[in-house]
């Protein structure tokens, strides 16, 4: 269960305060695929920042499982990042002189995953989300933009966390692979009970997901409910 | 994979980049050894110097030159206390004394001269009053001839009346022994050719019989008309126990010699004529000296210059992969682990660069050591004058390099050796510190930022 409630974020820039996030409140059910929509410059990634632990908000709360990550020390914060959540980026954001399999099992070690146990099962996510085993002892430059995505989705799932937040996650794809590639984290919501928070443009798809929310200027809007 | 295994792998991302760090690391590195051995080299050398150089202090009782003059000689108290000065390794104490024919049945083989017999003018009750022994030619007629003396020496160690400032070259027989009081003496060449000594001989001084065990030669007609006898055989003979007139001590090092006369005269006051070397001694060290500040300077240099190279180099590597450590930040990596694969980044490609640097230090520092400190080294080359050929240059290259090695290896001690190791690491942790600073300074949310 997430829960959000009152957050707000400010940058002070050179022409005053800047509220990039007001009075932002939602909750999330365990399980839920959600879609965030809005222009650029809304407040999207911020919001995704707040909920993965990367920036701390100006004021309000963010509840997982009962636990205030807002409030977290640093290093408490970096642990939840290891374990609770995976992301999912539009450029991918692999490690360029890692294998696809060295980039998972890297989010293996950040999960204290015991280094023997690592391998097998990066093995077995890469599979899972469809990267063939010659695949794997690939690099990322020689993996296609699709495959690098699959790639970053098994990196997110690494650690069973409990929400992938997704930013953009078909942005870079052609739209036949950024079908492939919300059908794949729609079963993985499903099938692992995964929660999952997308910021996208496309419409299309988000009005597959389960809910849907619109920023702008800052501020959270409802839009559907499946 | 874990964190030092990226950082190592890391490291040769980009090879050309990589090479051209571990190049200009190496010759930076290179350079500081061999700084580090000419110095040590040069500081041997000055050790060296030190010890053997200047370190010299005579003290004569006041008034007493040799056998002229007037005074006390030093007693057995006054020896002890210069041998118990601070930094005095060690003295030769000798006591002069002159044998006249009445005391003994050697003739002199020094011709008095002119000039010995101005000296001995006093000798005579008649000519108190006159200065010069040849103007008043009536007067002389009345006195005794005049008669050479023979000079004795005794000393604790017969090399001190060596000339040459080594050993006493004996010609026959052998040494007497300094310490001892046998009666037994060396005989200068002159004397011995005039009085047909030979080793074994005996001749009588004090109402005594002395046994000749050798004769010496110096080039000095003086010296070599006289007699050498253990200190403690004169003392007996003579009737002065204890008495020295003349002790030369040995500082243990150059630096030294200023605090021990100073000492010397605290405790003897005007009762003893105290003279040393240490201008010459400090004259001798100081182009050293500079040679060895210079060298410290080029490791300061070459340390500074490997620091700023890794330091810019790895300044540059996390700009440049700013997203990558953010996106690593992100996914649950802490800044310790991110920063410590950065430092095992810069230690790898600072570890290579100190092995090739350390190879080409060896090659180089040799000649270069060579050419600071010795004069030259054209024993190790004078066979290759005949030999022509790219097979014989070869083999001249290999030798070089041998005898570079040699040298090299005789200068790297330990201490040069962990000295060049410490400063690698130095160069490495402050080429990584600044870098660190930076890598803890990213936010993992600027990954998305950047989107």
């Amino acid at each position: 269960m997430l829960s959000v409630k009152n957050l707000t974020k400010s940058f002070n820039s050179p022409s005053g305060t800047v509220k990039a996030l007001e009075d932002v409140s939602l909750d999330v059910d365990t399980g839920q695929f959600v879609s965030i929509i809005g222009k650029s410059g809304s407040g999207k990634s911020t919001l995704l920042s707040m909920l993965g632990a990367l920036d701390t908000p100006t004021s309000g709360n963010i509840h997982v499982d009962d636990v205030d990550i807002a409030k977290l020390s640093s290093a408490k914060q970096t642990a939840y990042r290891a374990r609770k959540i995976g992301f999912v980026f539009q450029q991918y954001n692999l490690i360029p002189n890692l294998t696809a399999l060295e980039n998972v099992m890297l989010a293996l070690e950040f999960g204290g995953v015991k280094s023997r146990e690592r391998k097998a099962r990066a093995e077995k996510l890469l599979s899972d989300v469809g990267i063939k085993a010659d695949q794997q002892l690939r690099k990322p430059s020689r993996l296609s933009g699709g495959q690098q995505q699959r790639v970053s989705i098994a990196r997110a799932l690494a650690n069973r966390p409990a929400i992938i937040l997704a930013d953009e996650p078909t942005g870079n794809l052609d739209s036949e692979t950024g079908q492939k590639i919300f059908e794949l984290l729609h079963n993985l919501s499903r099938s692992e009970n995964t929660t999952i928070i997308a910021v996208t443009h496309d419409l299309d798809i988000a009005g597959k997901t389960d809910r849907t929310f619109s920023l702008k200027d800052g501020k959270l809007t409802k839009l559907s409910k499946s | 994979m874990n964190v030092i295994s990226r950082g190592v792998k890391n490291s040769m991302r980009s090879p050309l980049r990589s090479g051209a760090i571990v190049l200009m690391l190496a010759i930076s590195i290179g350079l500081i050894l061999s700084m580090l051995v000419a110095r040590s080299s040069v500081n041997a050398k000055i050790a060296d110097v030190k010890s053997s150089a200047g370190t010299l202090v005579t003290i004569n009782p006041a008034g007493i030159n040799g056998f002229a003059g007037g005074g006390t000689p030093f007693t057995s108290d006054q020896l002890a206390t210069i041998k118990a000065t601070p930094h005095i390794s060690s003295t030769t104490a000798t006591l002069s004394d002159q044998l006249g024919s009445t005391d003994t049945n050697l003739t002199s083989s020094l011709e008095l001269g002119s000039f010995g017999e101005r000296q001995q003018r006093f000798d005579s009750p008649a000519a108190s009053s006159s200065t010069s022994p040849t103007a008043d030619s009536t007067s002389a007629a009345t006195r005794p001839a005049f008669t050479p003396r023979t000079a004795v020496t005794g000393t604790t160690n017969p090399d001190s009346v060596a000339t040459n400032g080594g050993s006493l070259t004996i010609s026959s027989g052998s040494t007497i022994n300094g310490s001892g009081s046998d009666l037994v003496a060396l005989v200068g060449t002159t004397l011995a050719t005039k009085n047909s000594l030979t080793p074994g001989s005996t001749f009588t001084a004090y109402g005594k019989t002395i046994t000749v065990s050798g004769i010496f030669t110096t080039g000095n007609t003086f010296q070599d008309s006289g007699i050498i006898m253990p200190l403690a055989t004169l003392q007996t003979l003579t009737s002065q126990p204890g008495d020295v007139t003349h002790v030369i001590a040995k500082v243990d090092s150059s630096d030294n010699v200023n605090a021990v006369v100073s000492a010397l005269k605290t405790s003897f006051g005007d009762k003893a004529d105290i003279t040393s070397e240490a201008e010459q001694a400090a004259t001798s060290v100081a182009s050293l000296s500079n040679i060895a500040n210079l060298a410290l300077a080029g490791v300061i240099g070459a340390t500074i210059a490997g620091a700023v190279i890794v330091l810019l180099a790895m300044v540059m590597i996390v700009r440049e992969r700013r997203r990558e450590i953010g996106v690593i930040k992100a996914i649950g990596g802490t800044s310790q682990k991110v920063v410590a694969q950065f430092v095992a980044e810069a230690l790898t490609l600072t570890i290579i660069g100190a092995i090739v640097g350390l190879g080409l230090g060896v090659l180089v520092s040799g000649p270069m050591t060579s050419s600071l400190v010795t004069s030259s080294q054209s024993s190790t080359t004078a066979t290759t004058g005949t030999n022509r050929g790219p097979g014989r240059a070869f083999e001249r290259g290999l030798g070089q390099i041998g005898t570079n090695l040699t040298q090299v290896t005789s200068s790297i001690t330990p201490q040069v050796f962990a000295s060049a190791i410490g400063i690698t690491l130095l160069i490495a942790i402050i080429g990584s510190a600044v870098p660190a600073w930076f890598i803890s300074r990213i936010r993992p949310a600027e990954v998305l930022r950047s989107e």
